[in-house]
């Protein structure tokens, strides 16, 4: 028999600490010989089943691969105008690109997959270029440019977020800045494509409102004491 | 209430309560409670296994399975083999997917001495299921050769189930002329450290019941008013030891058994919840304060005409014409919205009394002790069920998380006041804490 020095409670036989308080149980009466107690509980532990990742990675795989061939094969043997069924591919070959980190190989770096879903996009870009009547000249010149700029913030945003500053004000300047850089990048390639020559027209006013927020986010990150005063009154 | 579709076909209508409990049901979370029986011999399996298969057929509502409709959910009379008995578990009360278990809502354990059944709350409440656990028993010393006559808990297998028995009482009693409305004040919300994903600590205090009233009595109270005081100073003080800059006031959500209210002999659901609370900006409580404060409570709001109220106005939300026409789905989501933000943070812990436990004297002999488990918490609180079988009185501590502050206030106010406790405990500890 075993009282809690801190609790003043009876502990079971089986038990060697105090569940309410941790302390553990030393019975000097018990030291040479410890009695053997039934545990009043089992020793066994169950763990719920779930679905395995590698599981649900076959079924998306099988899907979207039946989904290719079947639109595959009603393109090339029923319905024979144009190669429609390229688009169809191309957006499977995407969504199975995306999955990859989250499914099959979940140690992919991040970095890497996000190259890999750009690397997808493009050939799907691609695969529409095949049946577009303009050709390869707008990929070229249009689609692959936005893409990279598209891929490079992505990286260097999550580059930030991992290593810099990861917070709410952080994470806000980052999303303000890319903004502002994507519009400007999107006319800049627009002009060159259209014109010849890049000029800033309506992405000007997007780079100045986001000028505008990024000053006001930083001079907050900069100031400790307005920085906790605003995430006090806007916490969520 | 049963509905006839054709003769060879019946189906179960939830009950009130239970409409709400599918909804808040998750990989994570099941509504799901165990009566455990401690024999005073080792379970012999096979037995057991004969005597759930000759008691559940008994009880026609537990023996199925949970289906989705159109609008709301229904229970379906089940014929799959099973539920089966199985080797316990340490981490009970784990969730219970509807389509595990050959479907079935009820599982059944035994280790060493002890028997567990657990069941799906939207099955029945505790009274419901120390039905089946009963009759169960009942049969497996039948089998062993123990004459066990049917009364009180313990049903006639011989004899047909009463319409009565699983009626949903509630419709029957929602008659008052007034709803009164549902009050959602600020409570104090526990904040403890999650255990490990699936991780039950169940504390269990036993403690001799004589003492216990005797204690009680001293403070003027009954063993249920005196144990919920208990532990709401035991919230009180938690909340202190935290440093809070504006202190809440701590409240208990007590399911009250109204069967004693409202004469009912069903089988399933027929609770409603009281919510005795302690205001700690109104000044210090002592704890003979605090006791006095929750018997006020209690003898004012656990009453048939306040209970009737509060009945009527949950009938009256089932009721309604717009609710009854959308669709499933968007109930679930209302209602499981609703049931996190509003009702979970209504209360500070959850407290249940299934008072001193009738059970037939011919069975007497052969069970040692009786404990119930509430479950897993919605949230990272703890759950107390108290259960009194033979002197014994047994509380059960119940929570996901590591702390056990609440459990260690609770039980050191009764050693303060002269209870003797005796701790049991499924919590472990890692090699590496030199425990």
């Amino acid at each position: 028999m075993a009282y809690c020095v801190n609790c003043g409670v009876e502990l079971d036989k089986s038990l060697r600490a105090c569940p309410l308080c941790n302390t553990p149980v030393v019975n000097p009466a018990d030291l040479a010989a410890p009695k053997s107690a039934v545990d009043p509980f089992p020793a066994k532990r169950a763990v719920i089943e779930r679905a395995k990742r590698s599981d649900v990675a076959i079924l998306v795989s099988v899907i979207l691969l039946a989904t290719m061939a079947a639109s595959g094969l009603l393109n090339l043997l029923l319905y024979r105008t144009g190669a429609w069924s390229l688009a169809i591919i191309g957006g499977c070959v995407v969504g199975w690109v995306i999955c990859v980190p989250v499914l099959i190989y979940t140690r992919l770096p991040i970095y890497v997959s996000i190259l890999l879903d750009g690397l997808s996009v493009a050939l799907y870009l691609y695969l529409i270029s095949i049946t577009a009547a303009q050709g390869v000249d707008w990929l070229l010149k249009l689609g692959f440019p936005i893409l990279t700029l598209a891929v490079v913030l992505a990286e260097v945003m999550t580059l930030l977020i991992r290593h810099v500053n990861h917070s709410f004000l952080g994470v806000s300047t980052y999303v303000i800045t890319s903004i502002a850089l994507m519009c400007g990048g999107i006319e800049g390639v627009i002009d060159l494509y259209f014109h010849g020559h890049a000029s800033l027209g309506w992405s000007a006013v997007v780079i100045t409102v986001c000028a505008v927020i990024d000053a006001a986010l930083i001079t907050i990150l900069s100031r400790r004491r307005l920085r906790g005063e605003v995430r006090r009154r806007l916490h969520f | 209430m049963t509905i006839k579709r054709r003769d060879d076909e019946t189906w179960y209508k939830l009950d009130l309560s239970a409409t709400v409990y599918p909804t808040l049901q998750s990989r994570r979370y099941s509504a799901i409670y165990r009566i455990r029986a401690r024999l005073t011999k080792p379970v012999d399996p096979k037995l057991m296994q004969q005597a759930l298969d000759l008691a559940l057929p008994r009880f026609p509502t537990f023996k199925t399975a949970m289906r989705k409709g159109l609008f709301w959910r229904y229970l379906e009379p089940n014929d799959r083999p099973g539920p089966f008995i199985q080797e316990d578990i340490r981490n009970s009360c784990l969730p219970l997917p509807f389509h595990a278990c050959n479907r079935y809502l009820v599982r059944l354990y035994y280790y060493d001495r002890s028997v567990s059944l657990e069941m799906h709350h939207s099955l029945a409440d505790g009274t419901g299921g120390m039905c089946l656990m009963q009759t169960m028993l009942a049969q497996y010393l039948k089998l062993q050769g123990v004459d066990v006559p049917p009364e009180g808990f313990v049903f006639d297998i011989d004899a047909p189930a009463d319409s009565a028995e699983i009626e949903d009482a509630y419709r029957r009693y929602a008659t008052a002329r007034v709803k009164p409305p549902r009050k959602s004040d600020p409570t104090y919300l526990m904040h403890g450290t999650a255990e490990d994903f699936y991780t039950l600590n169940t504390i269990i205090g036993v403690a001799p019941v004589s003492e216990v009233i005797a204690t009680a009595k001293r403070y003027g109270g009954t063993v249920t008013e005196y144990l919920c005081a208990a532990l709401l100073q035991a919230l009180l003080q938690v909340q202190r030891e935290e440093h809070r800059r504006k202190e809440l006031p701590v409240r208990l959500a007590m399911p009250v058994n109204l069967r004693r209210f409202f004469p009912s002999v069903t089988v399933r659901n027929f609770i409603s919840m009281v919510y005795p609370c302690i205001d700690p900006r109104l000044g210090e409580y002592t704890f003979a304060e605090i006791v006095d404060e929750t018997r006020g409570y209690l003898r004012y709001y656990v009453n048939s005409h306040f209970l009737r109220g509060d009945i009527t106005k949950n009938s009256s939300t089932e009721r309604n014409p717009a609710s009854r026409i959308t669709p499933l789905f968007i109930k679930d989501l209302a209602i499981s919205t609703a049931y996190r933000f509003v009702q979970n943070r209504n209360s500070s812990a959850g407290i249940t009394n299934m008072g001193n436990l009738a059970v037939p004297d011919a069975m007497r002999p052969y069970i040692e002790q009786f404990d119930i488990c509430m479950g897993q918490p919605y949230s990272r609180r703890t759950n107390c069920s108290i259960i009194s079988y033979n002197d014994r009185l047994t509380m059960n501590f119940s929570s996901t998380i590591i702390e056990a502050d609440v459990e260690r206030y609770f039980f050191r106010q009764l050693v303060r006041d002269g209870i003797h406790v005796l701790i049991e405990s499924n919590k472990e500890y890692p090699e590496d804490t030199g425990i």
